[in-house]
């Protein structure tokens, strides 16, 4: 059963179609790619899914239930959680304070209990803390929990974003270009921690223009070309595309 | 002789410095709210020195009842600052529900000019409910305190202090150790992130000015037990003051509030107390200015903080 | 376009006539005064003593059968805020409410400028309240004073500082209002000619509410008498519970300005004992009584201290336009020099500058009230 489905998708900005009738799905177990030129609207079509942008006509649905028109922390509570293209860590908080952020929604205690800290507060943070710290551990980024986003090098920062999006327990994540700026060896270990996110249960959609990653961990490829889709299928199918090779090559 | 005039200098010195701390932790409260604010959307809010004084009518209101009703004057004082506080959280809320979120996407002078608005509003507001002649605090609670020749540390001075430093710790423990106030930094850091990582901001907003108010709510208390009343207009010299002391801390920064505070408080006593009263506001806005000239984000401003809210 | 202007102007014109009409019809029947004083900001509570002064006035005038000739007697009150440019623009509000007389200011700040104002008007302005002395020496003719003066009430308080509280040393603080440091320095120079060491003579601001630092210097001074030239009540009982928290043992003295009930309301024990030079109010004269009670009566709350100079101000030109017949300045200013009335303050009548002569005597605050203490004009204690 498909997970996430976009119906006929369509953004307009004033006179300019970002997107038109755009409609996939992310099903269960899926690493999903969206590629396609620059321009095409794949970031648009992650601002659509978390509630940054308002669709002008269509639907996008999570489990059933329509998820456009909701603001983005009510996205993020039915289990959607993105990275982006250009690194957006809360550049003055800890490595571990980033990913604990990150379970606002997943926790409950108010300002009273917060100032009282009452023991429910302090059970809450401490769960809040050791899953930081799991998901810390599981992109390899154990050993610089505390110290501040901005001074940790280029590619842990990469993959700390990818660690925060974890912390908020998603059962799909978005992720934004996440090989962007990463030395081969990098983009190896990246491969590896996306097999490893899939092997939990998380369904993957992801935006990447680094065909190796992209055809090495995904299970099916949707294609953008200014705002509308020009393919959809596995990878061997759409290396093979005329319309694809069409829309990389004719720019 | 000389060894006891030296005496009677050190003792001036001493007091003067009590009465600069005493001052500059009421500046210091007050001035927290400004900063908690602008840290988190950016907005002087003009208002604020209204809640200041909202609780400090609200205080000697509830004082009189409670003590009214019979019950002991510290259980009374107690109560009351705790009711104060919450209701001067809540009048925040409403104004901020008001006059400042509708204007979210708007500029930032239209907020700005809602804020002044909001400000005269607030201030009639009380004119018109609490008339305009001052209102005596019971002094009976407040009498009494320690004397080493002309030194003299009242009750009511560790009073505030202490206060002031209690409220302070736990404001550090709220926006350091908890995830109210983690949500409330990263809000101040990126408001869309924030959201994108499910964080309501507009409820981390209403939060944060609901604290700044109940601190200034404690302020406006201690004030009026201190000083010995309330009045109307009492919010807008303390305002421009506390002001003052959060840019001088560096705006949108927590302990360059308390710096802030403190230094503007001591550098008034001391202009007093060495020069003359007249030039107390004087030297105070030298250093301001002085400070901004050579820091122009302040003393903890920007570069080195990790304490923005 | 030409016919656009000719509407225009038509309209303008036709509004001009209209309204003079309506102006003619009105001003035989109504006698119109304002009142000036701070209703808002620090020294409100003295600016509603002053505007319900007036209005117990106008309805005791009422109730006696009114000014002959005019159907009603209209009050029309504007704020100063003690700003001088606040008063400049209230006068000129009033001016367009087309008043006769002003009753105000308070702050003499206020009322001298505003008078420059209404002067060009021929408006009549009586302070219940300005007690400067350059607002009668300035030679308007059109300006009167019902309360006392500063370079009265200075040498009052200093006489009293040197033959009955036997001061040798004294500590003099202001507000830098023209009024209050006006005052301070007049005691200043009183005192020093009358021999009384002044230790110093400092200044706080307008709408300080801690005055440590200045009095940690009194304490440090220890003089016999501290006196406290504040230009509102409310803040003089702030110094007066500061100074005594802090353990200052001197003898305090205010002014006219701190000489209000809120000094004691607020000040409660700290006030006790306190000095305050005020004109002679004989509160079991007739007169006094019979203000008194229309006062709470109908304003539902006790006097302040210019309420009744107030009072006797608008009464005072009420009574001149009755016995002149119009509210003709010329013809006002000549009833109002015959004037001799008893008002609930004192006898009021003014000399050719327009005051009304200085009655100071010097109360203390005794068990919670202003208890008279030292008569300034026969040097005798009560």
């Amino acid at each position: 059963m498909a997970n996430l489905i976009l119906d006929d998708i369509c953004v307009r900005f004033g006179g300019l179609q970002a997107l038109t009738d755009v409609a996939f799905s992310v099903g269960e177990g899926e690493v999903v790619g969206l590629i396609g030129p620059n321009g095409a609207g794949k970031t648009t079509v992650f601002n659509v899914i978390t509630g940054v942008y308002k669709a002008s006509s269509g639907t996008a649905s999570y489990d059933g239930n329509v998820i456009t028109g909701l603001r983005p922390y009510q996205v993020l509570s039915m289990g959607i959680a993105r990275t982006f293209q250009n690194i957006r860590l809360f550049q003055n908080m800890t490595a571990l304070e980033n990913c604990m952020v990150a379970q606002h929604s997943r926790s409950k205690s108010g300002v009273v209990g917060a100032i009282l800290r009452s023991p429910g507060q302090m059970r809450e943070e401490a769960r809040i803390q050791e899953k930081s710290q799991k998901a810390l551990e599981f992109m390899g980024l154990g050993d610089v929990t505390d110290e501040v986003a901005s001074n940790l090098p280029y590619g842990h920062q990469r993959r700390l974003e990818i660690a925060r999006a974890l912390a908020s327990e998603p059962q799909t994540i978005l992720l934004d270009e996440p090989a962007a700026g990463l030395n081969p060896s990098e983009s190896m270990d990246l491969m590896n921690s996306i097999a490893r996110i899939t092997e939990l249960g998380i369904n993957v959609l992801m935006v990447e223009h680094d065909m190796k990653v992209v055809m090495g961990v995904c299970s099916r490829i949707v294609v953008l070309d200014h705002g509308v889709m020009i393919a959809e299928g596995v990878p061997e199918n759409i290396r093979k595309n005329p319309a694809v090779i069409e829309a990389y090559l004719g720019q | 002789m000389r060894g006891s005039e030296h005496w009677i200098h050190m003792e001036f010195f001493i007091q003067q410095l009590i009465n600069g701390i005493t001052l500059g932790g009421v500046y210091a409260l007050i001035a927290l709210g400004y900063t908690m604010v602008y840290g988190i959307i950016q907005l002087i809010n003009f208002a604020h020195g209204e809640f200041f004084a909202a609780g400090g009518y609200m205080g000697v209101i509830l004082i009189s009842w409670l003590a009214s009703q019979g019950l002991h004057p510290y259980a009374c004082l107690a109560l009351a600052l705790a009711l104060s506080m919450g209701y001067c959280a809540l009048l925040a809320m409403a104004v901020e529900r008001l006059a400042y979120k509708p204007l979210r996407e708007a500029s930032r002078l239209a907020v700005l000019l809602s804020a002044l608005g909001m400000s005269i509003f607030l201030q009639n507001g009380l004119m018109l409910t609490q008339g305009v002649y001052d209102k005596g605090y019971p002094t009976e609670i407040t009498s009494g305190g320690f004397e080493w020749g002309l030194v003299s540390v009242s009750y009511m001075q560790i009073f505030i202090v202490g206060l002031t430093a209690t409220l302070l710790v736990g404001l550090n423990i709220l926006v350091f150790k908890t995830r109210i106030g983690r949500a409330m930094r990263a809000t101040s850091q990126d408001k869309v992130m924030s959201a994108l990582v499910g964080i309501n901001s507009n409820r981390i907003i209403s939060i944060t000015f609901a604290i700044g108010a109940g601190l200034a709510a404690a302020a406006g208390i201690m004030v009026g037990l201190y000083y010995g009343s309330v009045n109307y207009s009492m919010g807008f010299v303390p305002g421009i003051k506390a002001f003052a002391a959060a840019v001088l801390g560096g705006i949108g920064n927590i302990t360059g509030a308390l710096i802030g505070g403190l230094i503007i408080g001591m550098v008034e006593i001391f202009a007093a107390g060495y020069i003359s009263g007249e030039y107390k506001d004087v030297f105070a806005f030298i250093i301001l200015i002085g400070v901004l000239y050579f820091r122009p984000s302040g003393i903890m401003g920007e570069n080195i903080d990790d304490t923005r809210v | 376009m030409k016919r656009l202007l000719a509407l225009i102007a038509a309209l303008a014109v036709m509004t001009l006539v209209l309204t003079g009409c309506g102006e003619e019809e009105k001003a035989g029947k109504v006698l119109r005064i304002g009142t000036m004083s701070p209703l808002t900001g620090p020294y409100a509570a003295d600016g509603n003593d002053i505007r319900q002064g007036a209005e117990i006035a106008v309805e005791v005038m009422k109730e006696q059968g009114g000014v002959e000739g005019y159907t009603d007697i209209q009050l029309f009150s504007q704020d100063t805020a003690c700003d001088p440019k606040q008063a400049v623009a209230a006068a000129n509000k009033l001016i367009n409410e087309k008043v006769t007389a002003v009753v105000g200011a308070y702050c003499s700040s206020s009322t001298i400028p505003s008078s420059e104002t209404l002067a060009e008007e021929n408006i009549v302005m009586l302070t219940p309240a300005s007690t400067s002395p350059q607002v009668t020496e300035r030679g308007l003719p059109y300006m009167f004073r019902t309360c006392g003066r500063d370079d009265h009430q200075a040498p009052a308080a200093v006489k009293f500082m040197k033959d009955v509280a036997d001061v040798k040393t004294l500590f003099i603080v202001d507000d830098k209002t023209t009024y209050s440091q006006g005052l301070a320095d007049g005691v200043s120079i009183a005192a020093k000619a009358a021999g009384i060491e002044v230790l110093e003579h400092d200044h706080v601001n307008q709408g300080d509410k801690d005055y440590s630092a200045v009095l940690t210097k009194v304490k440090a001074a220890n003089p016999d008498m501290f006196y406290i030239s504040l230009q509102n009540s409310a803040t003089g009982a702030l110094m007066v519970i500061q100074a005594r928290r802090m353990g200052i043992n001197a003898t305090f003295m205010g002014q006219d300005a701190v000489y209000h009930p809120n000094l004691i309301e607020i000040g409660k024990n700290a006030a006790e004992g306190m000095f305050c030079t005020f004109g002679a109010i004989d509160k079991d004269a007739p007169a006094f009584k019979n203000f008194l009670s229309k006062y709470k009566a109908i304003a539902n709350n006790e006097p302040g201290a210019y309420s009744a100079y107030s009072f006797d101000s608008t009464m005072a030109y009420m009574l001149a336009v009755k016995a002149a017949g119009s509210t003709d300045p010329a013809k006002v200013r000549a009833e109002l020099m015959k004037l001799d009335f008893v008002g609930a303050s004192k006898n009021v009548v003014y000399d050719e500058k327009g005051d009304s002569g200085s009655n100071y005597t010097v109360y203390q605050i005794k068990d919670g009230k202003f208890v008279p203490y030292w008569n300034s004009l026969t040097g005798d204690k009560y």
